[in-house]
């Protein structure tokens, strides 16, 4: 027989009440878990998926719209920018590498990017089978799509235009799996990259179909092609000489870098002094919108964080009503056990061992309630992320840091510990004579 | 063995002052204290058991001055060396019988003393609601239960406070016979303090308040 024992045993023997007082608690602490959770995963997952990237440049919008759509691929983007502009801002002495992103399609809602292979850079991304894109139509694919749309080298599929799974608006040209990345936890596991030829030939390809029906646009396709023919630059040419004679064929319809447009270029500076200056000349000598990815995403947090608040406040509130629920049933019991109290004292229990005993079962609750609420946590968000799509299609749950539950676990604890010190203030004013003798 | 001279008592928001008659019992006797409702036979029973501190005189049991121990020490005395019995409430709600005296002995110090209980429980009929809870038995179960906690300890002193007022005749008997018994077996000296007057016959020595 011990202290421990006899709390254990109060609580058994009103086990309504301390069931009430464990699922309240265990809600509160739930929520509060949950929502760190939820918070620094968002955070975290944000950050991580910026990679490297220091500055996006893109057409003139919403800033945080093309930060969304250009870094962590989400919305669309805010229109095309001219591939030849780009390149001539890439050749500012500020930038270290300037990498151009263009866009148009998805495949069953991943979208397909048309990039470099510098673009790897930025994730750190790593080949785990076959090897990067060397010519048109060939795509790697990050390790998500691999997995879930179960995708194997060699493996070809169709895309649909657009940013949106749809089976409408579907292209002809099959694209091939060349390679799979590694699990790299950011945005790039769910992404499909390819070169930004075949992104510009698909869509040339669909130029060319439309216009045999249109006899008035087909003139106007073909002066263009023919002009642009004649000017491909070197660069281009040893990309071409390396395509099938298929997509040869394209490229003769195709138009030239004048006309060729990108999504975006993702920047990365030499020195952090670029941050000062170089979006500023961007905004405002050109046509183009320079966009900081953090800088927007901080802007991004601000919004959201009116959510987070909200939720945290209300775990707050019943966490106090928690305590609340605690210190009654802790008081009434001290009240409508008094004979009991004084009954321990005869025995020759002290003060102390009294309160340990009313503080122990407290404590025991409290302790409950935290693992029921962890339990809970863990479970809720694994038939969350079962059920959900977030239309994100990325695993974005990050373990809890032992400091957030740190943190949590000493809020209780001082709650429990207040409702306590409340509670045991009949048993220091105890008149054990009074009790005993009101008995009958 | 217990001693009193000269004790008075005043509740603190009353004005009237009770005053209690000099006890003397030796080692082993018995007393029986008889008197009507309000007469203060439950103040001079807390008072005894140390509950109380008298407004002037002292308590000494086994040689010990209860009046001048501290606090603390008051509780570790009570606990070790009296055993009080009560009218209808005995013991802890929410623990079993067995459970019951093990805490008793858990509070006093006495924890070694274990392997008494089932004897205990034995000789007061008591072995076959041992794990029951306590408002699981029936009064009389519960009223020797109550004799139980008041000896499990050995105790230098039985206080029982109107231990046969709700009890029919043939309780009653059993009740105080059970208690002599416990109390002889315990070399312990017995105060019975009630106004119910069938108990007199069974004891030499009595004081009416």
């Amino acid at each position: 027989m011990n202290i421990w024992k006899i709390s254990i045993k109060n609580l058994k023997s009103k086990s309504f009440y301390t069931f009430l007082s464990i699922i309240i608690l265990a809600l509160s602490i739930t929520l509060l878990l949950g929502i760190q959770q939820l918070k620094s995963s968002f955070k975290y997952q944000m950050e991580n998926n910026l990679g490297d990237i220091d500055l996006v440049v893109g057409a003139k919008g919403s800033p945080l719209q093309l930060i969304l759509a250009s870094v962590l691929h989400l919305d669309n983007p805010t229109g095309n920018i001219k591939y030849n502009e780009a390149k001539k801002l890439s050749k500012n002495p500020l930038i270290k590498s300037a990498v151009p992103i263009s866009y148009g399609d998805n495949y069953k809602g991943y979208r397909i990017v048309g990039t470099t292979n510098e673009f790897f850079s930025f994730y750190n991304a790593e080949l785990e089978k076959g090897r990067l894109v060397e010519k048109s139509m060939e795509v790697v694919i990050g390790s998500n799509i691999a997995n879930q749309q179960n995708l194997k080298i060699g493996d070809t599929f169709v895309s649909s235009h657009g940013l949106v799974e749809n089976t409408i608006d579907v292209h002809d040209d099959e694209l091939t799996v060349v390679g799979i990345l590694k699990p790299t936890q950011k945005v790039i596991d769910r992404l499909i990259i390819t070169n930004l030829q075949s992104v510009w030939d698909v869509h040339n390809h669909e130029d060319h179909d439309e216009s045999e029906h249109n006899a008035h646009e087909e003139d106007h396709n073909e002066n263009e092609d023919t002009h642009m023919h004649d000017d491909h630059d070197e660069d281009e040419h040893e990309q071409h000489d390396e395509e099938t004679h298929k997509l040869e064929e394209h490229h003769a319809h195709e138009h030239h870098d004048d006309d060729k447009e990108i999504t975006s270029l993702l920047i990365r500076f030499r020195s952090p002094a670029a941050f000062l200056t170089f979006p500023r000349k961007v905004n405002e000598s050109s046509n183009l919108q320079a966009a900081i990815p953090r800088y927007e995403l901080d802007r991004l947090y601000q919004y959201t964080s009116v959510g987070f608040k909200t939720i945290t406040w209300i775990a707050y509130l019943i966490l106090i009503i928690s305590g609340i629920t605690i210190f009654i049933n802790l008081y009434k019991m001290i009240k409508e056990r008094a004979f009991d109290l004084a009954l321990l004292r005869t025995y020759g229990a002290s003060n102390f061992q009294i309160i340990k005993m009313v503080a122990y079962e407290a404590l025991i609750v409290a302790f409950t309630a935290f693992a029921l609420g962890f339990i809970l946590v863990k479970t809720g968000l694994y038939f969350m992320l079962k059920f959900t799509n977030f239309g994100y299609k990325q695993n974005i749950i990050r373990e809890l840091e032992f400091q957030d539950i740190l943190q949590i676990g000493v809020l209780v604890f001082i709650m429990v510990t207040l409702s306590v010190a409340l509670a045991i203030y009949p048993i220091l004013k105890m008149n054990i004579s009074t009790i005993l003798s009101n008995e009958k | 063995m217990i001693q009193t001279n000269n004790l008075t008592f005043k509740y603190n928001n009353k004005e009237h002052v009770f005053s209690f008659p000099e006890i003397d019992l030796k080692e082993e006797e018995s007393l029986l204290i008889l008197g009507n409702s309000g007469i203060g036979k439950t103040t001079l029973l807390h008072l005894l058991a140390g509950l109380l501190q008298p407004k002037t005189g002292n308590i000494t049991i086994n040689n010990v001055n209860i009046n001048t121990l501290t606090n603390s020490k008051l509780d570790k005395f009570r606990g070790q060396n009296i055993g009080l019995v009560f009218q209808k409430k005995h013991a802890i709600q929410s623990l079993s019988v067995y459970e019951n005296l093990q805490a008793r002995l858990f509070f006093c110090k006495k924890s070694k003393q274990q392997n008494t209980i089932n004897a205990l429980l034995e000789e007061l009929n008591l072995s076959n609601c041992k794990n029951s809870k306590v408002n699981e038995i029936s009064e009389g179960q519960l009223q020797r239960l109550g004799i139980a906690l008041s000896v499990v300890h050995n105790p230098q002193v039985i206080l029982a406070d109107e231990p046969t007022s709700s009890l029919d005749d043939e309780n009653c008997k059993a009740v105080i016979n059970l208690l002599k018994k416990q109390a002889k077996k315990n070399k312990a000296n017995l105060i019975v303090i009630t106004h119910d007057q069938r108990i007199k016959p069974f004891f030499q020595n009595t004081i009416t308040l």
